[in-house]
């Protein structure tokens, strides 16, 4: 098969992923925060109410798609693109095993934050097309705060590169190989010298998927639904697609950096290699999980305290820890 | 005469009239746009009345600076439905319904005040038993509509468990209000005279395993919202109402009692059993929205004990007087007031001694205390002003009647 | 509880036609439309600082306004009436008591008269063109009518 078949084989597969990663987060999110709500959430279509997301997704294909006559048209149909193309994009440099990837970054990290951070353009361009002026307050906010925590996430994860050496995440997994005295696996979150790295990774990570306490730019309770009010139909299904993307490549990524991504120190090698893209996907879903118990119990930040921990806190923090790891590594090795 | 005439949010200006007209609201003041020479516009924006967090239908016309709130004015009446009008053609024991309907989250509370003041004309002896289960429902009532008040507070800082869990505790109160009078929340069960029934067999008990568990999951609810460091971010010195501000502003209930001033209708004023029972009045210190959230659930667990003394110290005898079916009080004027959750329910009852008042005034404290929001606004950024709505905790049936 | 009489009587001493009475209401003073704000500013300098309710009522001759006025620190409460004639002016007390601001609004828009020196004389609850609700000569359906729609 030529190339050009391969990668858009590939591009398909990604494209593939990310719409089943949104069936089945929507169904795990309604699950999850009903049983944290001491409720039941779906369960009358299909077993235990696994079909409701389909049926969703089929009433969003079919329901009426809406274009207010003040908008701007172009920039109202673009905007659910502009956010939904760099959160699939995000996905090319993922390891799922050592084998399976789309494409061996050298500098995967970097790629990953890149992609990751053409989304506000798109929320800012959905929320100034709306002609309205909950969107507009959506918009910026979501362009502040992702500008604001762009800075400490890339900052937080800089120790590991330097302990690495590394910036391809499939280099960074590797690295994270074996076990301390046969129980305790090397995985960095073991490794005190990124204890606050992966606070800090937690707090941007959270900011940067927009999620709970975080969620500034689709506040339901101070503006509406943001960014997303005036769109309706598919165009609201993108952009929640991509919101639950981004989720997911944020826990991804924490998965490997600090959990070491698709390996598993108490399994033999084979089977780790045959189950690796498995491992990587229960590791992954743990951490969705976890956000969302995050969302299930915490109230929200407000938009200027969000602001003074990503400027004021975090940035000097991590910059700090920065100079300590370096000097800490080299010593150290 | 002032000679300066301000421009105001509103219509009006502010020359008018012989006195001087000093400084109005801080909300309907227009502040300038532009800083520095630069050409920057405020923004007006309409918050309601279809906005998620207003409660019902509040509608703020808000102008922002970015985020900040520079003016601010609230525009009530999409739940205006004539109360007051509807209750000169309905018959004394009918006005409980229109109650109901004013203040639908504690019903309870203008049923009584309504009683309250048609009692003063009527020639009828109210009997004790009928005291108490005024205040059993009362009290019961205070805790369902209080726990919605936690409940929303908690959806309004985005948190969705507390308000259902709050949900949990007052389905069972509901449960309890309806072997009560009959109904979940439209209960017409006070009525001049006395109340609709007596209480059913084994209610009793049903309220005592209530209450066996409910300190306890107050408690929790308290560190699931209270105890929250980012829910004490945003409620800790934001819409400070002063005490001097509060009784300007007519402030009655936890709104007043937050910024210190002790004064609680039950205690100031008793009515129905409260002379007998012993219970306590939180107060606030600062009057800003933390002290208001304290001051509610404080009254929540002085809810609680009471009804556990309504309970086991229930009286004997019947739960109403002999009243004639159709009930034509003396003419006369009479004013009651009782403290409902949210604060002074006030009743202003004309009689002209036919079977339907003359005119009855309904003084909803939610009103007053959403005239005050247009003072402290202000200065605040469009994420507090949910939380202030919230913690002034207005029911807006009872703000348009 | 209620305030003597006479201590109501010292502070409006400088008021015309003040009328000072004991009802089942509670105290009384009915003033002079046109003293009003004199009034109710003497009261509020004797520390009957909160306005807690007003209202209007339709006597069938005239439109009865009713202050509530309560002191906190002597635990006291008074009724001022005055009189107002439909379609009148009244003027407005928010200078003293911002908590008439919306109660003088909703009763100028239900008993159709009028505000002055108010900052905002907007209708409150109803909209343009609906009839003052709560004057007597206002008619809500009969339940024949309501039927027969």
């Amino acid at each position: 098969m030529s190339t050009l078949g391969i990668s858009a084989l590939k591009v398909l597969a990604a494209l593939g992923l990310m719409l089943g990663n949104g069936v089945v987060m929507i169904y795990m999110l309604r699950k999850v925060l009903g049983h944290l709500h001491i409720r039941l959430g779906p369960i009358h279509v299909g077993w235990k109410g696994t079909l409701q997301t389909v049926m969703d997704v089929l009433k969003l294909l079919t329901k009426e798609d809406v274009t207010p006559r003040a908008v701007d048209r172009w920039l109202f149909r673009l905007a659910p693109a502009v956010v939904f193309v760099p959160s699939l994009m995000a996905y090319a440099a993922l390891p799922f095993s050592d084998t399976w990837r789309i494409t061996n970054l050298d500098s995967g990290l970097l790629y990953t934050f890149t992609a990751l951070s053409l989304i506000p353009i798109g929320i800012l361009m959905a929320g100034w097309a709306s002609a309205n002026k909950w969107s507009l307050l959506g918009g910026m906010r979501a362009a502040a705060q992702q500008i604001a925590y762009e800075v400490p996430l890339l900052l937080s994860v800089l120790p590991i590169v330097m302990l690495v050496g590394s910036a391809n995440l499939g280099t960074i997994v590797e690295a994270q190989q074996g076990t301390f005295l046969a129980v305790l696996p090397r995985w960095f979150i073991v490794n005190p010298l990124f204890w606050p790295t992966f606070l800090i990774f937690v707090v941007a990570s959270l900011v940067e998927s927009n999620q709970t306490p975080f969620d500034m730019s689709e506040a339901e309770s101070e503006i509406v639904a943001g960014f997303a009010t005036e769109y309706s139909a598919m165009k609201f299904g993108l952009l929640f697609l991509s919101e639950f993307s981004n989720q997911f490549i944020v826990s991804a990524l924490g998965v490997t950096l600090f959990f070491g991504g698709w390996t598993l120190p108490w399994l033999p090698a084979s089977v780790v290699s045959a189950l690796g893209p498995v491992i990587f996907l229960i590791k992954t879903y743990l951490g969705i999980f976890v956000m969302m118990w995050i969302r299930g119990t915490f109230p929200r930040v407000r938009i200027d305290q969000v602001m003074q921990l990503g400027w004021q806190r975090l940035i000097p923090i991590s910059l700090v820890w920065i100079v300590f790891s370096g000097i800490v590594i080299k010593v150290w090795s | 005469m002032s000679d300066i005439c301000e421009e105001t949010l509103g219509v009006g200006l502010l020359c008018e009239g012989q006195h001087d007209p000093g400084t109005p609201p801080a909300g309907l003041r227009r502040a300038p746009s532009g800083v520095d020479g630069l050409t920057t516009e405020h923004l007006i924006i309409n918050m309601g009345p279809q906005h998620p967090s207003t409660h019902g239908v509040l509608r703020m016309i808000v102008e922002v600076d970015g985020e900040e709130i520079v003016a601010a004015e609230v525009s009530v009446g999409y739940l205006h439905r004539g109360i007051e009008k509807l209750a000169e053609h309905r018959r004394y024991d009918a006005v409980g319904t229109l109650m109901d309907r004013g203040d639908y989250v504690s019903g309870m509370m203008g049923e009584l005040a309504f009683a309250l003041a048609a009692e003063q004309l009527m020639d009828v002896e109210v009997p004790r038993k009928a005291h108490w289960l005024r205040s059993l429902a009362s009290e019961l009532n205070r805790l369902a509509s209080h726990l919605v008040w936690y409940g929303t507070f908690g959806l309004d800082t985005g948190a969705m468990g507390q308000f259902l869990y709050a949900m949990r505790e007052r389905e069972a109160l509901l449960d309890i209000l309806e072997a009560l009078s009959g109904q979940r929340m439209m209960f017409n069960y006070i009525r001049p005279g006395g109340v609709v029934a007596d209480m059913p067999t084994g209610l009793a008990e049903k309220i005592r395993t209530f209450l066996s568990t409910f300190d306890m999951y107050l408690d929790e609810y308290d560190q699931l919202l209270g105890g929250n460091e980012i829910f004490q971010a945003r409620v800790k010195g934001i819409g400070v109402i002063d005490r001097q501000m509060a009784l300007a502003f007519g402030l009655t209930g936890a709104n007043l009692r937050a910024a210190g001033v002790d004064f609680d209708i039950r205690k100031a004023r008793p009515y129905a059993a409260y002379p007998e029972l012993d219970f306590e009045v939180p107060l606030g210190s600062t009057g800003d929205a933390w002290d208001r959230y304290t001051v509610r659930m404080a009254e929540m667990r002085q809810s609680a004990r009471m009804i556990s003394q309504l309970i086991d110290g229930m009286p004997e005898g019947e739960h109403t007087a002999k009243v004639p079916r159709i009930i034509r009080p003396k003419a006369g004027e009479v004013y009651a007031s009782v403290e409902s959750s949210r604060g002074e329910t006030g009743i202003h009852l004309l009689s002209d001694g036919t079977e339907h008042p003359y005119r009855m005034h309904y003084r909803g404290p939610s009103l007053y205390a959403a005239q005050a929001l247009e003072e402290i606004l202000p200065g605040h950024l469009i994420a507090d002003v949910v939380m202030i709505i919230g913690s002034t905790d207005i029911m807006l049936g009872e703000l348009d009647r | 509880m209620l305030p003597a009489t006479a201590d109501i009587e010292r502070i409006l001493a400088g008021i015309d036609g003040v009328q000072i009475a004991e009802e089942i209401l509670g105290t009384v003073a009915r003033v002079e439309l046109a003293f009003v704000p004199d009034a109710l500013g003497a009261l509020k300098a004797a520390g009957y600082e909160s306005l807690v309710d007003f209202d209007g009522t339709d006597t069938g001759e005239a439109i009865e306004i009713t202050y509530r006025l309560r002191s906190y620190a002597a635990d006291r409460e008074v009724f001022v009436k005055a009189t107002v004639a439909y379609g009148g002016t009244i003027e407005s007390v928010w200078f003293d008591y911002p908590s008439a601001l919306m109660p003088e609004r909703e009763t100028a828009e239900l008993f159709g008269i009028h505000l002055a020196g108010h900052p905002n004389p907007k209708r409150l609850l109803t909209s343009d063109g609906v009839e003052p609700l709560l004057r007597k000569d206002v008619l809500i359906r009969t339940v024949e009518e309501v039927k027969a729609r």
